[in-house]
């Protein structure tokens, strides 16, 4: 079995020193890999992704990380992923990683996404040139993640958003905001290619677990919903990787 | 300038918390009544917590303000769960 710890919305600021470590220090022992579902910092700054980095370095297993809009606030959110980086965690955005833990190949897709909403409701890229370009923008990451994905050659693959794929992790949200909290289209394209695990953070009013409409396990890991430093999810590596959706169905 | 409408207040406050960079927080709940702020959400950090109320004051003196936000535990799971 591959345990994977997972958890988004740190939202790390200035003053959160060791607010993670002291519960990052049996991680090893209970996880294989830790993975991070975007907004780990509040305002994308510099010094606020330092703080988290000075609680991560050292951690003696594979970080994967995307970031999330709040990663993105300040305009520096190359910075961000150096700072990352610097401590050893592979920041994915429209990108894989591949990972040989325990005799299988865990391979990790990963992007932001963004939003426009869900099936019957979701917006058009159509009308002023801003309209376009929000929808637009949710298009080209959704189908950089398919095709990621559909490239990854893995035991075990696993999608890592920071906006939802799904309605169900959302409840608990006010309905008026869900076009800014995900896309089906992320869901789409997971479906499409095919994978064991989808999560995200970014609904912090949310639910915790879903399932596309292919069937393919969604977990809303937002630290206000898992009321926790992270949640572990096992994965058995021998099973059959759950099929791609046939014909594109969402 | 004429005084801001007690309707929108709330959401005016709200954007300011937001746009503060010492709260930066966008899962904040603002309800404004005559003279007392009511304030929800989650937060990180009670260092947090306390500047939301800090900030809050600072936006609008003479008002109670009444801090309702919880914040987020960050202790260990209990167990795992297999999910595939």
């Amino acid at each position: 079995m591959i345990r994977i710890a997972a958890v988004g919305d740190l939202h790390y600021g200035a003053g959160s020193h060791d607010i993670l470590r002291p519960s990052l220090q049996h991680l090893p022992d209970r996880a294989d890999l830790l993975l991070l579902a975007g907004d780990l910092t509040r305002c994308g700054g510099t010094e606020e992704v330092r703080v988290l980095a000075d609680d991560l370095r050292g951690l003696p297993i594979p970080m994967v990380a995307v970031l999330g809009n709040h990663d993105y606030h300040g305009d520096r959110e190359d910075e961000v992923r150096r700072v990352l980086e610097g401590v050893g965690v592979t920041v994915l955005e429209g990108e894989a990683v591949a990972l040989d833990i325990d005799g299988a190949r865990i391979g990790i897709a990963g992007t932001k996404g963004f939003g426009g909403g869900f099936r019957g409701a979701h917006a058009s890229d159509f009308g002023e040139p801003e309209m376009k370009a929000f929808v637009s923008h949710t298009k080209m990451l959704s189908d950089r993640l398919e095709q990621v994905l559909t490239d990854l050659e893995a035991d075990l693959r696993i999608a890592l958003l920071h906006y939802s794929p799904i309605e169900t992790t959302l409840e608990g949200e006010r309905l008026e905001i869900y076009p800014f909290l995900g896309s089906y289209l992320l869901a789409q394209a997971v479906d499409n290619a095919g994978a064991d695990l989808i999560l995200h953070g970014h609904a912090h009013h949310g639910t915790e677990k879903g399932r596309t409409p292919a069937g393919i396990p969604v977990r809303n890991v937002a630290q206000p919903v898992i009321r926790h430093a992270y949640n572990v999810y096992t994965l058995d590596a021998r099973r059959d990787l759950m099929p791609a959706a046939a014909g594109g169905i969402s | 300038m004429s005084e801001r409408r007690i309707d929108y207040l709330p959401e005016d406050i709200r954007e300011k918390l937001i746009h503060d960079p010492r709260v930066a927080e966008q899962d904040l709940r603002v309800d404004v009544t005559e003279h007392r702020v009511m304030l929800g959400g989650n937060v990180a950090t009670p260092q947090l917590r306390e500047t939301i109320t800090d900030v809050a004051r600072e936006l609008l003196p003479g008002y109670e303000i009444v801090n309702e936000t919880s914040v987020v535990p960050a202790s260990e799971p209990d167990g795992e769960e297999p999910v595939a």
